[in-house]
């Protein structure tokens, strides 16, 4: 396998050998090895490997408090935990600490290239979607409030730090499901979600639930239109929409995410429109 | 929506809730309301998708939020609810509703959930798509949540 840099955590040199046997032969690159917790902050610094192999007892520390090193350096680095031990209360804590996937010893070396194949490949497919899905959903915003109100949108500001926003008095939420989940969310002040409504139906609203369907139909118009997008340019990602919901209150703030987001704001003839889409990254697949 | 269905989530919270530092775990009255929930504090709302679609929107009064926050953040006290409060909030729905999924499909097949979005507000009212919404309040060491559950016609 090509451009996967590995670094092995093992204390003892047979496994580090075993492990880097296994690995080299299958075209991985072993770009280091560590058997403390000083070693394994001084060789992930330098080294940066896209994926470490991780032993749970190691003098001195233990492969939790690595992997929280690991992950200190660089969140997106994958553990694969490789231990003797492999009991509930340790697994579950291994999941607590973001490890990818636990392999237990004696293993084939085909399990942990399997493993292995699967982190890149999930790895990948999420990079591919974070490149993609923000300028995808805001194309198909612009091209649903086309089709839906024949009026246009332009962007006029974008940020993609996820931090905590004022609610302009209603929000349209719409869960995501699939290889990855996410969400999207359209928030919008009252006067605009009503005007909004008025040139969906063609008509004014008769009440507060026509304004939330209307909303909720426009929103999964465009998450529907955008997934399926992203879903035909990689069928691996299989992203599903739940239904929307609408949420309308008093002094409103959305909490920021525990992942990535990214916000755009929307110019339109019915006034302004907050853009908010993330998807969160595969780090609690298990294997 | 059948009531059957909303045993996987109770099942869920029963058993996730002690893991968290909770030992009191109550299941109390059940209450069916139309499209909407309405209430003040926070609401999480988390997507399900897969045999069933739906919405599982989770209500705690803000009280009730930085009691659950600090009892899961090790007793440590909480003020206000900042970010970090709100960070274990959606931890915990998370939790909840990825083991209720779960749960869910032994039952009916696969059921997947969303990311957990966490709004805070007065006078909310949360509008869902489905005729039937099934409510429980539920209590841990006498703090409620309400639970709400809307699926999709079928």
């Amino acid at each position: 396998m090509k451009d996967v840099r590995i670094v092995i955590v093992d204390d003892s040199a047979f496994s580090v050998a075993f492990i880097r046997n296994i690995l080299e032969s299958n075209g991985c690159e072993v770009v280091g090895s560590a058997g403390t917790l000083e070693e394994v902050k001084e060789v992930v610094t330098a080294q940066r490997p896209n994926l470490v192999t991780m032993d749970m007892t190691l003098p001195g520390t233990d492969g939790l408090e690595c992997t929280r090193a690991v992950h200190e350096i660089d969140k997106n680095i994958k553990v694969i935990v490789i231990s003797s031990m492999m009991d509930d209360e340790i697994v579950n804590e291994a999941k607590k600490n973001k490890v990818y996937a636990y392999l237990q010893k004696p293993f084939e070396s085909d399990d942990l290239m399997a493993t292995i194949h699967r982190v890149m490949a999930t790895e990948e497919l999420y990079e591919f979607l974070q490149q993609e899905y923000a300028s995808i959903f805001k194309e198909c915003l612009i091209d649903g409030l086309n089709k839906m109100t024949k009026t246009l949108l332009t962007f006029k500001d974008e940020y993609s730090t996820s931090k905590e926003c004022a609610s302009n008095g209603i929000t349209v939420i719409i869960g995501i499901s699939g290889k990855f989940s996410g969400r999207m969310l359209i928030d919008l002040s009252e006067e605009t979600a009503s005007s909004l409504a008025t040139a969906v139906f063609r008509r004014e609203p008769k009440n507060r639930d026509e304004v939330a369907a209307a909303l909720g139909e426009f929103a999964n118009i465009i998450a529907g239109n955008a997934c399926s997008i992203l879903n035909r340019k990689n069928k691996a990602l299989g992203l599903r929409l739940a239904p929307p919901s609408v949420l309308s209150g008093e002094n409103v703030t959305i909490s920021a995410c525990d992942f990535n987001t990214v916000t755009a704001i929307g110019e339109t003839t019915f006034g302004e429109l907050l853009l908010n889409v993330g998807f969160k990254g595969g780090d609690d697949e298990w294997m | 929506m059948d009531v059957k269905h909303l045993q996987p989530f109770l099942d869920a919270f029963l058993s996730v809730m002690p893991q968290l530092g909770f030992s009191d775990v109550q299941v109390g009255q059940l209450s069916e309301k139309r499209n909407e929930v309405t209430g003040n504090g926070v609401f999480v709302i988390l997507g399900i998708v897969g045999a069933f679609r739906g919405n599982v929107v989770y209500s705690i009064e803000v009280e009730a939020a930085k009691k659950i926050a600090s009892i899961m953040m090790m007793g440590m006290p909480v003020e206000e609810l900042d970010e970090l409060a709100k960070s274990a909030l959606s931890e915990l729905t998370n939790m909840l509703t990825a083991t209720a999924a779960t749960n869910l499909s032994n039952l009916v097949g696969m059921t997947d959930i969303s990311t957990p979005t966490v709004l805070q507000g007065e006078n909310v009212t949360v509008q869902m798509s489905s005729d039937q919404i099934l409510c429980v309040q539920l209590f841990v060491d006498h703090i409620p949540i309400s639970l709400n559950v809307a699926f999709e016609a079928f």
